[in-house]
């Protein structure tokens, strides 16, 4: 019988448009079916100048598909070239033009002259989800468009910085700016590529870099591993999206490790931040420790990424107890080892078990045998807020998908992200009571 | 009352003699004064030209290329000899697009273009190679085809093929009308052929339906165009496709296959292909 998936909390590998969309300046051109577009939108911040609506697409019909697409795309790409102002065009295949096996390399390489660079990536939805893809446009968009090796001389101190996918991390945004400022207080200069002010200039910078960051569980890994070999860069990958004080530090003193830094500095730097971050806990210690809205169990269910850091926080700095965590991005096989060791790391011999289950009946139905001791705390997505409610829980939606939230630029990371992360838990807490 | 019709469709490995034996055959059922179609299900688009006496020049997917509008009939469907409608669905060039996809395609539009009409006895499929995927199933799968026959030889790749696409019938058979009518031998002149072919039919839970013998005036009419009926109407061999044609006319034994394994397969040709090899070597 064939399985079924209820409540998909990620899109196929095409969806990885997000990705492209990021980059200031560049544009999908989908050798897809039409509608493929519509993938992204619907609130998530994909509205502007390159929007989904004017994506160039092949739509690929039955002709196509009887006489292949390949000719159809090469007119696509042409026109686009001379009607669209972008400045990078990255051609994404969908399912349709991969199963017919249209030769997309031959025809993006007719373009190699052309004024504005062509790259291209395989992306059909059969292959993988848009967490794989991303990591694909990555890669291809590093090995495609960026020169080779020795081309753009190094700069010290410039450091590039990979973590949460566009759009389908809901704040995406947010976390990559804070990450940022985090290097940066180091005496970095941060490199990344997304959003508003970088683009193609940050992306040419990329070979100049001294270092790599990664913060990510696995996806985007592979990508910034081949960008460490193309340009014999060191890479870290740091697995722990870090939130609050104790896993920041920890982050901050892994960077200064691997970046070489004086230990003292970085305890200098990290010191500073802690202080403030604690004057914070301090100055609500009455709400946290007397006033008792929460109970001390908690679930997270979403992508390996928000999984793990919300259960180190919430281990590590609010001093709660996991029950099962879930996650849900399909992880590849090779990365779950490395991932459920993380979550035995935890302060205080804890260790969360942890599910790796895209489904959300399946995961819903654990979830009900379980013991929480009081009402739960369960981090999902809006998928997960009926079934919240059924368990009287204090329910936090920040997972995707997330339909009754609207993220534009705040932040989860960090010594903030930690005490916006609370305000977020509390609040959930603190709506039941009336006054 | 309104003839029934009926829908054949022939597959068998590759250049086993599918196209040879399909015009032959028809040209046989012909003469029985049948009306017949013989719808040509391959991208090289040469399964009409004995019936036509040359390469059909506008096949049904020639259409969709060229966006071509007001289409009909009469630009698909060619008359050869003795009246056997003839239609080639074309495909695409090598290596590029679906061709599978393009038979879908292509009787999609006869049949929108009503080319099935009361009138005919008989329309047949002549389809390319193995059953490579869904595309090449279609005849069988959208129940455009009730009939199957495998044409086959006594070599192993051959009856390897054969034993597959009986998978496929097997499928199909499970939610629809699709039988198998059998298998017919175009002989190849192995070693116990008509034994062996009698045998594996029989474990597939079918029947041979015919014996073609090998003759190289196929090879000769092949040459000048032509099925060998029309080119010696009475050679030996022009009496033995009249007789497959008669066969198939009457055949009554339709069934579900039952594949068999590799290994059972590979014990057939152990049995009736290797015996006498085998024997060489016994010291």
């Amino acid at each position: 019988m064939a399985n079924s998936l209820d409540q998909q909390r990620y899109k196929c590998a095409m969806g990885a448009m997000q990705t492209v969309q990021a980059i200031e300046g560049a544009i999908p051109i989908l050798h897809s079916g039409p509608g493929c577009a519509q993938k992204i939108g619907g609130g998530s911040g994909s509205s502007g100048k390159f929007s989904p609506n004017i994506f160039p697409c092949t739509s690929v019909s039955e002709k196509e598909v009887v006489f292949g697409g390949a000719e159809k795309l090469a007119t696509t790409i042409d026109n686009a070239l001379k009607i669209i102002d972008a400045e990078l065009f990255v051609v994404l295949t969908g399912c349709t033009s991969e199963l017919i096996g249209d030769d997309v390399e031959e025809v993006v390489k007719r373009f190699k002259g052309a004024e504005k660079p062509v790259v291209y990536v395989n992306t059909p939805g059969f292959k993988g989800n848009n967490f794989e893809g991303h990591g694909w446009v990555l890669q291809a968009i590093f090995d495609q468009y960026l020169p080779p090796a020795g081309v753009v001389p190094k700069q010290k101190g410039l450091v590039n910085i990979f973590s949460g996918i566009p759009q389908q991390d809901p704040f995406w945004y947010g976390n990559l700016r804070e990450l940022e400022k985090l290097i940066a207080s180091l005496g970095f200069e941060p490199n990344t590529i997304f959003g508003y002010g970088r683009g193609l200039e940050s992306l040419n910078k990329i070979p100049a870099a001294e270092f790599n960051i990664v913060v990510s569980p696995w996806a985007g890994v592979d990508a910034t591993k081949f960008l460490g070999t193309k340009y014999d860069t060191p890479v870290l990958h740091y697995p722990v999206l870090p939130i609050g004080a104790f896993e920041t530090t920890k982050f901050l003193q892994a960077v200064g490790e691997f970046t070489g830094l004086d230990p003292e500095f970085v305890t200098s730097v990290t010191d500073e931040y802690e202080r403030e971050f604690y004057y914070f806990i301090e100055r609500y210690s009455d709400l946290f420790l007397e006033m008792r809205i929460l109970s001390k169990r908690f679930t997270v269910i979403a992508d390996a990424q928000y999984a793990l850091a919300f259960t180190k926080f919430l281990v590590n700095d609010m001093g709660m107890f996991p029950n099962t965590q879930f996650i849900t991005d399909r992880t590849p096989v090779q990365f779950q080892p490395l991932i459920a060791e993380e979550f035995k790391k935890l302060n205080y011999d804890i260790e969360a078990d942890v599910q790796f289950l895209t489904d959300g009946y399946d995961i819903h139905q654990i979830i009900r045998g379980e013991e929480f001791g009081g009402f739960p705390l369960i981090i999902g997505s809006s998928w997960d807020k009926k079934f919240a409610a059924e368990l009287s829980a204090n329910f936090v939606n920040l997972a995707n998908p997330l339909i009754e939230r609207l993220v534009v630029n705040s932040s989860l990371v960090g010594y903030s992200g930690g005490l916006q992360l609370i305000e977020h838990i509390y609040s959930a807490g603190l709506a039941r009571l009336v006054l | 009352m309104a003839k029934k019709l009926r829908q054949v469709a022939i597959y068998g490995k590759g250049g086993i003699g599918k196209s040879t034996t399909t015009q032959n055959l028809t040209a046989g059922l012909a003469e029985l004064n049948k009306n017949i179609m013989v719808v040509g299900c391959d991208p090289k688009a040469d399964s009409t030209r004995l019936l036509l006496g040359g390469l059909h020049q506008k096949t049904v997917l020639d259409t969709v290329r060229d966006n071509r509008q007001n289409v009909t009939l009469d630009h698909l469907v060619k008359t050869g000899f003795a009246g056997i409608r003839c239609v080639e669905s074309g495909g695409p060039e090598p290596g590029v697009g679906c061709a599978g996809r393009g038979i879908i395609t292509s009787i999609d539009m006869l049949e929108n273009l009503g080319a099935y009409t009361e009138d005919l006895d008989y329309v047949f499929y002549d389809v390319l190679g193995d059953v490579v995927c869904g595309g090449f199933a279609m005849p069988i799968r959208e129940g455009k085809a009730k009939e199957i026959y495998i044409v086959a030889s006594g070599e192993m790749m051959s009856l390897y093929a054969a034993n597959n696409i009986s998978r496929g019938v097997a499928k199909y058979a499970a939610k629809g009308e699709v039988r198998l009518g059998g298998i017919i031998c175009n002989s190849r002149n192995v070693d116990r052929e008509l034994d062996l072919l009698r045998a594996f039919a029989k474990a597939l839970g079918t029947h041979l339906v015919y014996y073609v013998p090998r003759d190289n005036i196929v090879q000769r009419a092949e040459i000048n165009r032509k099925t060998v009926i029309e080119y010696r109407p009475n050679s030996g061999q022009a009496a033995e496709y009249r007789a497959l044609a008669k066969a198939i006319e009457e055949n009554d034994q339709y069934v579900i296959p039952t594949p068999i394994s590799q290994d059972d397969l590979e014990q057939l040709l152990m049995d009736y292909g290797m015996m006498e090899l085998a024997d060489e070597f016994d010291i």
